[in-house]
């Protein structure tokens, strides 16, 4: 995960010029909800989700869901 | 959905029903598997499914009269496979000794077996392994009978001694030189529960029961000799026939029930052998076969099975699964509720093209089963959203403002500017306009994916019907609703025929004339009453348009019809007759018309399983040598995709002059949709003279999208308009990630049940596109 986060860090908030913070977000699919860390901007809310992750471990979670 | 009448359908299937051979064969030995083994080498696995199923497999193996053999349909191609020189071979190559069982409780009741032969000794031996002391009367002084005739001729007398010895291992009680009559049994009778008489001869005629071998209403059950005097096979079959029902007998259960597979029986398994090539028999240099001999011979056998349907679907093939058990997976996936849904990809890769049923002889047709089970899916809110979300949207696109579209004829009043010489003269579509009645006759309704794909074809087609058509022609832009039928919708498919159907009364429910395959099984499924006609068949009937732009070579075509329309031969002769009268050569498919393939985009699996389509498109391009002659949208996008030079007939009647027409590139999604909103803009303007009331968005930049990302948006599903609407988001309010080493943008917008992401850059008013992409899940920014 190390490089994945080093990749996170490039990123700040446009509209806030803040540094992303690691925190509990709440995301849903179906009928599964579910709390994980993601990098979030810590005045406006705003969540980054990179690539290697939707495309990785988030399909494979909503397809596993969908077959449910 | 009805999971009985389900799995009657799974159970009529034949694909694993017993071959001719093994059914011929009154023990029913597993010949398919037996012989696989002995190609594949393996003789000790080949003589252990011998011995599963033969008794004193080493005699028999040798002495069987094999009528297994007149029944095996290599018969008529090159001779039948020589299974019982197969079975000589292995027995003499294969034998290893039995793994030792532990001998069973005596306790299930007494019986005696009358007669040493090999009848007497495999019932003999069978109720001792059931469980049942068992007393064996032999007349001579020793075991054997009518095996000793074979002594010398083919058997030798070691091997009859030393599986004789197998008998006398056994819990059984042996009383040689013991002759019983007639007048004996009734002491006899008492003191067993049962009795097997498996004497050549006796001195009464017995009133035996054919299925169960038993001698009516008493506790006797007679067989070998005294049921058929030639075979040794039918007599080691009686024999253990009588045990089973002797068993039943004192178990007290049903004698007959279920026992109609035993014996010799008719399987249901059909074969075809007209196409297989004939291969003779293999002669043996020695008295017995060699290793190669027997592989050869073993070679030749077809392993039957009924593969008829499999054969011609890439989708079953690349599931590896037949019928019976596809009905088995499904059964299973309607009955779980908790649980993963195996199946549900499986289920969502059927093209739904109906080629299974045209193939079965007994018409079995998993598209109505797949069709069915995807209806329940959508009902118990189990269909994956993913599979589908997409082509529903298109859907809706289609059906929206940006496409929709229905208009009459221009009315002379509208058109009286044309009315001028020289104009009237020679312009048949002015005429057309001229005779105007006020009532519209026929529809024009090109569906949605001819006017994605042929944008430019579609006001020239709509000239040519006014102009040929006696009658007004007005058009109907839209979507009949497949993509719904397909995802297993119906209520939504429902709804959309019933806007058709009240636009059509509007009109005065003109003649609808359609122009994609899909098109037309759908309004025959949802829309009978409405009288259709394909655009083919008038251009057939009525003359084809003037066009001096035709593609000039004449090289020879491949038809591939349309799999929605496998059983509407007018299409198909309207198809042949426009490319004969186009001067164009023919050559058909070995599945043609109503035993033709589906591209792969059939049932929505180019949505579902990208890679099952294109498992479609590459057998399906590869069966002709010619180009492809095709007249579906999708089709023609599918082959072009899969590097195969086709051609639209629309592209022989209006095409291009070049013949790279054949390899034009598929509009992307994003095109599509762009190319039917155009259609409709110019249809209004150029037919209409109006102006079309939605404006496209504006945006105030450019967007600088690669060929690169261009193949990534299409895989994905992320249209154009999805990034410019993320895009504008991003400017207008900011929403935006900042990487500082790069200096790129990384911004998202979830759009009804899905965030799209795009990275970008910003040139002055350009804006370079990085990468995109999208996810489901919904993260909430709390
Ligand atoms: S070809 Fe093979 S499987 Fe078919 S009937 Fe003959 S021996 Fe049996
Ligand atoms: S409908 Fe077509 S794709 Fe589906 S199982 Fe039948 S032949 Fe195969
Ligand atoms: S053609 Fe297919 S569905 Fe029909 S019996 Fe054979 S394997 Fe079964
Ligand atoms: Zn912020």
């Amino acid at each position: 995960m190390s490089k994945g986060e080093d990749k996170n860090h490039q990123w700040i908030c446009d509209k806030c010029k803040v540094q992303l913070k690691l925190k509990k977000v709440k995301v849903k699919y179906l009928e599964g909800n579910f709390e994980v860390e993601l990098m979030k901007c810590p005045s406006c809310n705003i969540v980054l989700i990179l690539e290697d992750l939707a495309r990785g471990k988030m399909l494979e979670v909503e397809k596993g869901l969908e077959d449910k | 959905m009805d999971l009985d009448k389900l799995l009657e359908t799974g159970d009529k299937c034949i694909h694993d029903e017993p071959p001719s051979c093994e059914a011929a064969c009154p023990l029913h030995l597993d010949v398919k598997t037996f012989i696989s083994e002995i190609e594949r080498g393996d003789l000790k696995k080949a003589y252990k499914i011998m011995e599963k199923r033969i008794p004193f497999t080493k005699i028999i193996g040798r002495i069987c009269d094999h009528p297994c053999e007149a029944h095996c349909v290599r018969k008529e191609a090159g001779g039948a496979i020589a299974i019982s020189e197969l079975e000589r071979y292995v027995v003499t190559e294969g034998y290893s000794p039995p793994k030792k069982t532990l001998p069973m409780p005596k306790n299930k009741g007494r019986v005696a077996v009358i007669g040493g032969g090999i009848s007497g000794l495999t019932a003999a031996f069978d109720l001792d392994r059931k469980g049942y002391r068992v007393t064996l009367y032999e007349k001579s002084n020793r075991l054997g009978g009518g095996l000793w005739s074979y002594a010398g001729k083919g058997l030798d007398s070691e091997i009859i001694e030393e599986e004789l010895q197998k008998i006398a291992a056994m819990d059984i009680e042996l009383c040689l030189n013991t002759s019983l009559q007639k007048d004996d049994l009734k002491e006899i009778l008492q003191q067993y529960d049962a009795l097997y008489l498996a004497t050549g001869e006796w001195q009464e005629k017995l009133q035996i029961n054919p299925h169960s071998l038993q001698v009516e209403g008493t506790s006797i059950f007679a067989g070998g000799g005294l049921i058929d005097r030639e075979s040794m096979v039918m007599a080691a079959s009686s024999g253990r026939r009588a045990a089973i029902s002797i068993d039943r007998y004192i178990s007290k259960v049903s004698l007959t029930a279920s026992r109609e597979r035993e014996g010799i029986f008719e399987t249901p398994l059909r074969f075809e052998t007209e196409d297989e090539e004939p291969l003779n028999r293999v002669k043996k240099t020695e008295a017995v076969f060699n290793r190669e001999e027997a592989a050869k011979e073993a070679g030749r056998c077809f392993k039957c099975q009924c593969v008829k349907c499999i054969k011609a679907c890439s989708h079953m093939r690349s599931f590896n699964i037949s019928p019976d058990a596809y009905v088995r997976q499904i059964n299973h996936n309607e009955r779980i509720i908790l649980g993963t849904h195996y199946a549900n990809k499986m289920i969502n890769s059927c093209t739904l093209c109906g080629l299974c049923r045209e193939e079965c002889h007994l018409n079995i047709s998993m598209k109505a089963v797949v069709q069915e089970t995807r209806e329940s899916m959508v009902e118990k809110n189990k269909m994956p959203v993913s599979a589908h979300d997409f082509a529903l949207k298109d859907m809706a696109f289609s059906n929206s403002q940006r496409f929709s579209l229905v208009r009459g004829q221009p009315s002379k009043e509208q058109s009286k500017h044309l009315f001028y010489y020289p104009l009237i003269s020679y312009s048949k579509y002015v005429q057309g306009l001229f005779l105007g009645t006020g009532k519209t006759a026929y529809l024009f309704y090109p569906g949605c994916q001819l006017p994605a794909s042929f944008p430019d074809y579609i006001e020239e087609i709509y000239r040519y019907l006014v102009g040929s058509l006696k009658g007004d022609v007005g058009i109907y832009l839209g979507c009949c609703g497949a993509p719904a039928d397909w995802a297993g919708r119906k209520q939504q498919a429902d709804e959309n025929a019933k806007e058709i159907r009240r636009r059509w009364e509007e009109m005065d429910r003109p003649t609808f004339i359609l122009a994609c395959s899909s098109c037309s099984s759908i309004f025959e499924k949802y829309l009978p009453e409405i009288k259709t006609i394909s655009l083919w068949e008038i251009f057939a009937d009525y003359g084809l348009p003037v066009s001096n732009n035709r593609i000039q070579e004449r090289h020879i075509l491949n038809v591939h019809d349309a799999c929605a329309t496998r059983y509407n031969t007018k299409i198909h002769d309207s198809i042949r007759k426009i490319a004969y009268s186009l001067g164009y050569q023919l050559q058909e498919l070995k599945y043609t018309k109503e035993r033709t393939k589906c591209c792969g985009y059939g049932g929505l699996v180019y949505f579902a399983n990208r890679q099952q389509a294109e498992a479609f498109v590459e057998e399906r391009v590869r069966e002709g040598s010619g180009d492809m002659l095709v007249y579906c949208a999708m089709c023609k996008d599918l082959f072009v995709s899969g590097g195969k030079k086709t051609y639209h007939i629309l592209d022989l009647l209006y095409g291009n002059a070049t013949k790279e027409t054949g390899l034009r590139r598929m509009p992307t999604l994003s095109e599509r949709q762009y190319n039917r909103a155009m259609v409709k803009k110019r249809l209004l303007k150029e037919i209409w003279g109006e102006e079309a009331m939605t404006a496209e968005e504006e945006f105030g930049y450019n967007l600088i999208i690669s060929e690169d990302i261009k193949h990534v948006m299409a895989e994905r599903y992320i249209l154009l308009e999805d990034i410019q609407r993320v895009i504008d988001n991003a400017q207008r309010n900011k929403e935006r990630f900042y990487n500082v080493e790069n200096s790129s943008y990384l911004t998202r917008l979830r759009m009804d049940n899905v965030t799209f992401w795009v990275q970008y850059e910003e040139m002055e008013s350009n804006i370079n596109i990085l990468s995109v992409y999208s996810h489901r899940m919904e993260v909430v920014e709390e």
